[in-house]
């Protein structure tokens, strides 16, 4: 299990940021992902794997008027 | 497993994998190898003109030369970035560049580099300028694929070849962004000065132009405003339940796709940039073009439609209407007759309620049916307000006014109408459910100027980041943003360059929500206009001022106190059985973790008072805590100490607060 913004998720192996980005419904383009504090860039979300029991932020920045 | 979209090739004897399609210069970069390319730059398409960054490709079967900018890697092969073929090329591409322009400096320190220290002859086309334009249409090619403009071409040919702007003359076209000039490796083209004489023109076009090369690289999949504009945020928040659905009850639709930027980007909105200045490149207003009226004083002509924006789009699904015509005409027809497209639909949407829960019917309206969806009805109410007539005589009063006159008149249940009309301060709400973000119902309560979301927009930081979890949290982001933004408003400049393009590095800085790499680039314009050196705090400082000094005049007009920051329930809970029952997992759980409640066994009506009970009172601790923060009483009037601090205490100020306690 894995927690995402402070929502518990399903774990598999594999699983990368942008699997769960996927699953959370997060279309907003401005995000911000850490696993485990550290950040993980934009072009690595489809190579990144989250372990286990990690601890994920996927920050919303702003936009709009 | 070899990645069948990677080639392994050779530079000089060193191996690099690359992306294939990647150009041989881009390879070489990568592993920092040097090869002069004059006529190249990220920021567009190759063009090879300059012909300095030639490259011996060895394939296997045969070597050969070829310019290394546009030279896309698709196999296997060995490059030679110095062999003495190239050398010799080189050599004499610059001997003859030096010929023709002997005095530009790019091409001198080009050619020393290659050991040309003089040409032996001279170019029958020789411009002595150090100035000149050597051809290597950067800027055309900047302004074309790069602002979307097409201002700058090459003229004549042979000897005459120039860059020039049609005619000659001034194009009013031209946006002015400067990226031409600021691409110009030899400083042909110059911007005419700014005839406000600021302090240091070139500072504030650096710091324009960090925003400029950002909307070139980054917009297209950040969010796309020179695309679509705001109207991307539709679908965006119909995903994260945000969008006002039938007066704001719901936050998403099933019928959404319907108005969705992709309909406007199809089949209406022109795919040129639109800046509300000159000089704009982030270029996000859109227009409709040609779009033919059904109704009102202009049926059956075609007119452009300028818009429509996020809020109008929202403001429509707020109305339960999803029809994107529907939407072009009602916001040409609110433009038209000089109304706010969001107090419009807003206004509407709470008819909407009223006439659907009974509060209003076909006699009251003098004939309109306006339940939720009824277009024709809307646009028709539409044209009664501008003309003021009939119904619309009452609806172009705001929400405020009618909350009143259907108890009055109507015989209303004022419980129910002043818990579903969506204004503050008289001013109607934007298009943003703020049922689930605590602080956002603070940035809509609290807003000076009444229920706006152009002070604070902290949903993601609130509901989805749980970024602010505490009171205290919140209330500093209800401290920073609204003094933030204010100074846009001081200034005034447009707040989208500040976020809704961001900085490559953005992610890494210490606070990204701030986006503090443009925070710099606004204290830039402002030393620029000015003179005045600048700090994030010192910005802030400003609006500091200002924001209280506006909270004292609302007091003096009736609107300063913490009454006067209440917001209706609709925007902190669900109003209704039907609209707790429809999210009823979220509530539940909501009462069993926040409010300590275990809703077991209970009635939906039960649900809904304890529900609404545990929201009221935590917006009254979050305005106590926003109040503490900002240095205001808890009646929310701002001390003499904090106005003294802030050097507004004038006589009439500090008599004006401490009569209400400040
Ligand atoms: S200032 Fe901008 S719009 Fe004008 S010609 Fe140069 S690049 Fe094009
Ligand atoms: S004006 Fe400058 S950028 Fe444009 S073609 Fe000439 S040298 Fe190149
Ligand atoms: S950089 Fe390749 S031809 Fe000019």
């Amino acid at each position: 299990m894995i927690v995402v913004n402070g929502i518990a998720l399903d774990w598999h192996e594999g699983k990368t940021v942008r699997d769960v980005i996927r699953e959370m419904n997060y279309l907003f383009p401005l995000l911000i992902a850490r696993i485990n504090g550290k950040f993980i860039p934009r072009n690595k979300y489809d190579s990144t794997e989250i372990p286990d029991e990690a601890t994920v932020d996927i920050i919303h920045l702003m936009s709009g008027g | 497993m070899a990645d069948k979209n990677m080639v392994t090739i050779e530079i000089d004897g060193n191996s690099v994998s690359v992306e294939k399609d990647t150009t041989i210069l881009e390879a070489a970069q990568s592993i920092d190898i040097y090869i002069p390319a004059l006529c190249n730059n990220e920021l567009v398409e190759p063009y090879a003109a300059c012909r300095l960054c030639i490259v011996e490709v060895d394939d296997g079967r045969k070597t050969k030369l070829v310019t290394s900018c546009n030279y896309p890697v698709r196999r296997p092969i060995s490059v030679y970035t110095s062999s003495e073929k190239v050398l010799r090329n080189r050599k004499i591409t610059l001997e003859m560049m030096l010929s023709r322009w002997p005095n530009v400096q790019v091409i001198k320190d080009l050619a020393k580099n290659a050991g040309v220290e003089k040409a032996r002859y001279q170019h029958p086309a020789v411009d002595l300028n150090s100035n000149a334009c050597i051809l290597c249409g950067l800027c055309m090619r900047v302004c074309e694929q790069g602002i979307w403009e097409n201002i700058i071409n090459f003229t004549n040919r042979g000897a005459e070849r120039n860059v020039r702007m049609p005619y000659d003359s001034d194009q009013p076209h031209c946006v002015g962004c400067g990226a031409c000039a600021e691409i110009c490796p030899t400083g042909a083209i110059t911007m005419a000065d700014d005839p406000n004489q600021p302090f240091d023109a070139e500072m504030i076009r650096k710091a324009g132009m960090r925003i400029t090369e950002e909307m070139i690289r980054y917009d297209e999949e950040q969010c796309d405003m020179r695309g679509v504009g705001t109207a991307h945020l539709v679908e965006i928040m119909d995903a994260y339940d945000l969008l006002p659905v039938m007066n704001y009850r719901y936050g998403k639709h099933e019928e959404t796709p319907k108005i969705s930027s992709d309909v406007f980007r199809k089949h209406f909105t022109s795919g040129k940039p639109d800046g509300c200045w000159l000089g704009c490149t982030m270029a996000c207003a859109k227009a409709i073009e040609n779009f033919e009226l059904k109704t009102g004083p202009y049926k059956g002509e075609r007119v452009l439609v300028d818009g429509p924006e996020y809020e109008t789009l929202g403001g429509s699904s707020n109305m339960g209407i999803f029809d994107p015509y529907f939407v072009a005409e009602y916001n040409f027809y609110c433009d038209t007759y000089g109304l706010d497209t969001i107090s419009f639909s807003t206004g509407t949407s709470f008819i909407m309620e009223c006439y659907e829960a009974g509060v209003l019917d076909k006699e009251k309206t003098g004939g309109l049916e306006l339940p939720f969806g009824a277009k024709d009805a809307a646009l028709e109410l539409l044209h009664q307000i501008g003309r003021g007539e009939g119904f619309g005589l009452v609806a172009g009063k705001g929400i405020r006014y009618m909350k009143k006159y259907f108890v009055e008149n109507f015989g209303a249940d004022p419980g129910f109408v002043f818990d579903i009309g969506m204004e503050a301060k008289g001013m109607e709400y934007s298009e943003y459910v703020t049922k689930e973000s605590l602080a956002q119902q603070g940035g809509y309560g609290i807003a000076l100027k009444g229920a706006q979301h152009d002070e604070a927009w902290l949903i993601f930081m609130d509901m989805v980041n749980k970024q602010i979890p505490t009171f205290e949290d919140k209330a500093e982001a209800l401290h920073y943003f609204p003094m933030w933004r204010t100074w846009f408003g001081l200034c005034g400049l447009c707040k989208l360059p500040w976020n809704d393009i961001e900085p490559a590095d953005n992610a890494e800085t210490d606070e990204p929500a701030k986006v503090p790499g443009h925070v710099q680039g606004y204290c830039e314009f402002f030393e620029g206009v000015t003179g005045k050196p600048q700090t994030m705090d010192s910005l802030v400082r400003m609006s500091e001022k200002v924001y209280n000094f506006q909270r004292v005049f609302n007091l003096k007009m009736g609107f300063g106190r913490r009454e006067h920051d209440a917001i209706p329930y609709r925007s902190a809970g669900p109003v209704t059985v039907e609209e707790y029952e429809s999210r009823q997992e979220r509530y539940d759980t909501q009462l069993k973790e926040d409010a300590g409640i275990d809703p077991t066994g209970m009635s939906s009506e039960e649900k809904v008072a304890l529900t609404r009970k545990h929201r009221e009172a935590q917006y009254e601790h979050l305005l106590n805590a926003v109040y503490k923060r900002r240095g205001w009483t808890n009646d929310g009037v701002p001390t003499v100490a904090k106005l003294m601090e802030l050097g507004v205490d004038f006589p009439d100020v500090i008599e004006l607060v401490k009569k209400h306690g400040g």
